[in-house]
């Protein structure tokens, strides 16, 4: 049980680092420290998480949180972590397990990568982040 | 969600990607949606004198449907006269697309951003006579 811990925390914490040192504004969702092992949460800001599913095809993830990833509603969990609602719609859920080898995780990471990049290219907020506009202050035209 | 092939075609491939210069007079830039909403669509266009849109571009935050949506109109108003331009309906979008039910405000949201770049165009006009 503890080798099977030790494997996921290592893919888990190599998945995190190597996306977060390569490229800016990746939040993780819930605490560092205490979360199941394996479980990784994260927000790409100015990608929606549909888009950012299709992108990476290849992978088996979620957007939200588990009990709402058949649903299109941001996640109410992740509402209660305290997820900004900017971010709420840009978070993605991994799941890392016992079988999960590191050439996967390499094959991820390098997917990711591309995806944010591609992703960021067409997002009009990250464009306006670039020009160092503050998204908070915008009003918005909603319906 | 299953999506079609022409959906999937815009999303993968989309069409007008990019950036004009909103300061330029000829060019109205329409913005739309709001990020607590998983949408936001960006849309410009560079009108001629003969009030034809020559130039078309969109920058979207959103999920495949509002992506491939705001690709699609880009296309479809390009060439087109504002007044031609004004009367694309959300529902030409989806029927293009084959937008599932559930994604139909994708559409509804690239008519607006239609409407908003152009009234943004005849703002500007209307702003430089005075």
């Amino acid at each position: 049980m503890s080798e099977n811990k030790q494997h996921i925390e290592k893919l888990t914490a190599k998945l995190y680092d190597s996306l977060t040192k390569q490229v800016p504004d990746i939040y993780l969702n819930g605490d560092k420290q205490h979360r199941i092992y394996g479980n990784l949460n994260l927000s790409f800001a100015y990608i929606e998480g549909e888009s950012m599913i299709m992108a990476i095809k290849d992978l088996a993830v979620s957007s939200g949180s588990a009990c709402t990833s058949a649903s299109l509603e941001p996640s109410y969990v992740l509402k209660a972590l305290g997820v900004d609602e900017e971010l709420a719609h840009t978070s993605i859920r991994f799941g890392i397990g016992k079988f999960t080898t590191e050439e996967e995780i390499d094959f991820a990471i390098k997917t990711i990568l591309n995806s944010i990049e591609k992703l960021r290219s067409l997002s009009p907020l990250w464009e306006m982040a670039q020009e160092g506009i503050d998204l908070k202050s915008i009003q918005w035209e909603t319906h | 969600m299953a999506y079609s092939e022409k959906l999937l075609d815009h999303y993968n491939n989309p069409q007008n990607v990019g950036s004009l210069d909103k300061k330029q007079k000829n060019v109205g830039t329409g913005l739309v949606g709001a990020p607590a909403c998983g949408d936001v669509m960006k849309l410009q266009i560079e009108v001629n004198d003969e009030g034809t849109i020559d130039k078309a571009c969109f920058k979207t935050f959103g999920c495949g449907s509002a992506i491939a949506s705001s690709s699609l109109v880009t296309e479809l108003i390009k060439g087109k006269t504002l007044e031609d331009a004004q009367k694309i309906k959300n529902t030409d979008i989806a029927k293009e697309l084959s937008l599932p039910p559930v994604k139909i405000h994708c559409s509804v949201l690239a008519e607006d951003a239609i409407k908003a770049a152009i009234t943004d165009y005849q703002n500007k006009q209307s702003e430089n006579n005075e």
